[in-house]
């Protein structure tokens, strides 16, 4: 009875419903999108800043490895 | 009476609503809309006496449905009182499955391993993804649960979940309250993490 109601791990197929279609079903006033779309742009922006500063910290260290090598 | 239509990608969470629950609540959300579906809560359904049968319809109107378990003590006292309503919509569920076996797929979640067979042992047989009460755990749960080709990895929906935790609080104040059950915050936030990952992912397949 049971293996009729746990499934197993279920395959999904459905294609991935687009930021549109979500807000449509929730009925999201355009307005509201707007704000939404403007929080996403900005946390992406954040994301991006930190990733190339982490970057930059990286190849940072390697010249200084690369220069205390050389010197030695 | 007449089926009510089912919606393919709309999943039901039963989950508790308070503040420890917060970050895992925000996983389930990220971790969800990951996987492309779109999760509907009890929240969004007003109060008022015929609360209970919308509740049944819109567990109905999903192909799927989770039930957190993971909070089965008394809530902080002095009212310490037990936890009912997780209980009480997996038992709706179970009853709706076992009649229509096809339209519905119901998944059990709880923090921690075997407690599920002492706490409602009933559902012995069942196996319950444990999350052991992380973020991670619930995101690599849902993965687990639901597979699909192009899935986000785990470390993926894990930075998204921080990210969305940042934009959480830019909601609450909009919002104007700290519940980010309501639903009107769950709505952004649904609606914020699949923009999320459309921007940090714009390679699947919509």
């Amino acid at each position: 009875m049971m293996d009729i109601a746990m499934p197993r791990p279920v395959h999904i197929t459905t294609p991935y419903p687009t930021s549109e279609e979500v807000a449509r079903r929730f009925r999201i006033p355009k307005r509201r999108q707007k704000e939404l779309e403007a929080l996403a742009q900005k946390l992406f922006a954040q994301m991006q800043a930190e990733k190339a500063s982490a970057r930059g910290r990286v190849l940072e260290k390697e010249e200084d490895r690369k220069n205390a090598s050389a010197a030695y | 009476m007449p089926l009510p239509p089912i919606d393919q990608k709309g999943i039901f969470l039963n989950i508790p609503y308070d503040e420890e629950f917060r970050s895992l609540y925000l996983a389930y959300i990220v971790g969800l809309c990951s996987l492309g579906f779109v999760p509907h809560i009890a929240s969004e359904i007003p109060g008022g006496a015929r609360r209970l049968d919308r509740i049944l319809e819109l567990i109905q109107s999903c192909r799927y449905s989770i039930h957190d378990l993971s909070r089965v003590e008394l809530s902080a006292p002095p009212n310490g009182t037990p936890r009912f309503n997780m209980p009480l919509e997996l038992g709706i569920t179970i009853a709706w499955t076992h009649l229509h076996p096809r339209l519905h797929n119901y998944f059990v979640f709880e923090s921690e391993p075997y407690r599920i067979q002492r706490s409602t042992s009933d559902l012995n047989g069942t196996d319950a993804y444990v999350h052991r009460g992380t973020a991670e755990g619930v995101l690599s749960e849902l993965r687990s649960a639901f597979w699909r080709d192009d899935a986000p990895t785990v470390p993926q929906m894990l930075d998204i979940h921080n990210w969305v935790e940042i934009g959480l609080l830019a909601i609450l104040r909009v919002n104007g309250t700290n519940n980010p059950y309501t639903q009107s915050v769950f709505r952004d936030l649904c609606s914020l993490s699949t923009r999320l990952f459309e921007l940090f992912h714009p390679l699947r397949k919509s």
